[in-house]
């Protein structure tokens, strides 16, 4: 289990990694407000996994927490472009 | 038993975050690299939850990872129509290989509306009509 | 929606009385549940159509399930090879569906489906406009966009 829980976290930190890069690099606000989003999202699968690496069942209410604040801020990010934000192509 | 079933979940889930990260890097416009993130991603999350709600096997732990599955599977789906609407008439470029955008020609970019193309029956949008490169 | 209520609370009361408090007990209390409602049925007229409505519920989950499966396989498949296979682009799609719960439902489906983004509703709120990762069969992706609305209306009609 221990080596199953390893991987896991090193897939997902690697996705993490690529995510970031898209962040960087990506060209437009939008792309760069969706590479975000994919982060709080693959944040929460490494507080699922912690869960189950630490035994604490409390980590459930972190990933409940980043679920709601992800879900606003892409919501308030859709807002802000199309009331005509910036558009740095 | 009940391992390998959490360990098969918690790759798979790793391994869709994973695909979703790929996607974004590599897919060449906004509205396909939300395809692969929104949901792939959100799958992922909810293999994982699944995964701590086998694990813990008790009333309370296994309520709150449902509530986050069924909370991912509600607004995953919202805040990609709502991003991917707003990417799209902020105007950025699509792919150069898209085929076809019946969008378009039924959008008035002054006055916001949004036409259904169905009133007017003799002109119709018609698929292969080809779009002027934006 | 009063039946599956119902349902719930014998499930529970099925729980608290055997004192057994774990998933699987839970989950005999509620097909107990549902085989007593099925049997009233006829005699109480709030729970009319209960017992169609929740096996029509799990086989429509069954079938969105292996609709999602497919689909993230081929997404997938298109993003880990090098060349591209996709033809992306935007359809629209004329809804049957009216009513402001039906229309959200359906354009969710449709955004949870991988190679599918639903975009915006034009304004007579007729026809969906669909962003599709895979357009090189047209007519059967527009079939398939259909059943899907089709089944998923039943779940209300």
């Amino acid at each position: 289990m221990e080596y199953v829980i390893i991987m896991a976290q090193s897939i997902m930190g690697l996705a993490l990694l690529l995510a970031f890069v898209r962040v960087v690099r990506g060209p437009s606000l939008p792309d760069r407000a969706v590479a975000l989003e994919l982060f709080s999202t693959i944040v929460m699968g490494l507080v699922g996994v912690q869960a189950i690496a630490s035994g604490v069942a409390s980590f459930l209410d972190v990933a409940i927490v980043i679920a709601l604040m992800g879900f606003l801020a892409s919501i308030g990010f859709a807002r802000f472009l199309e009331r005509g934000g910036l558009r740095d192509d | 038993m009940i391992d390998l079933l959490k360990a098969i979940l918690l790759l798979g889930g790793a391994l869709l975050m994973l695909l979703a990260a790929v996607g974004i890097v590599r897919l060449p416009d906004l509205l396909t690299r939300m395809h692969a993130t929104t949901k792939a991603a959100s799958l992922g999350v909810n293999l994982t939850m699944l995964a701590v709600a086998l694990h813990f096997s008790d009333v309370g732990v296994v309520a709150r990872a449902l509530a986050i599955i069924l909370f991912v599977l509600t607004t995953a789906p919202i805040a990609a129509h709502v991003m991917g609407r707003a990417g799209y008439f902020v105007g950025t470029r699509l792919w150069s290989g898209t085929v076809k955008d019946e969008l378009r020609p039924n959008y008035d970019p002054l006055t916001h509306e949004l036409k259904s193309g169905q009133e007017p029956r003799q002109n119709v949008e018609r698929p292969g009509r080809d779009e002027a490169p934006e | 929606m009063i039946g599956a209520v119902w349902n719930l609370l014998l499930g529970l009361a099925w729980v608290v009385l055997s004192g057994d408090f774990s998933g699987f007990n839970l989950l005999t209390g509620l097909v107990f549940g549902y085989l007593v409602l099925a049997l009233i049925e006829p005699q109480v007229a709030p729970l009319s159509g209960y017992s169609v409505r929740l096996p029509r519920m799990l086989k429509f989950v069954a079938f969105f399930l292996k609709e999602l499966i497919h689909a993230n396989w081929r997404v997938a498949f298109d993003i880990m090879t090098p060349p591209w296979h996709m033809r992306p682009g935007v359809i629209a799609m004329p809804l049957s569906a009216y009513t402001d719960l039906e229309i959200t439902f359906v354009a969710n489906l449709i955004s949870l489906t991988p190679g599918t983004l639903s975009l915006d509703l034009s304004d007579d709120r007729r026809v969906l406009y669909i962003h599709a990762m895979f357009l090189d069969d047209e007519e059967a992706l527009r079939s398939s966009l259909k059943e899907m609305e089709h089944r998923a209306l039943e779940l209300f009609r």
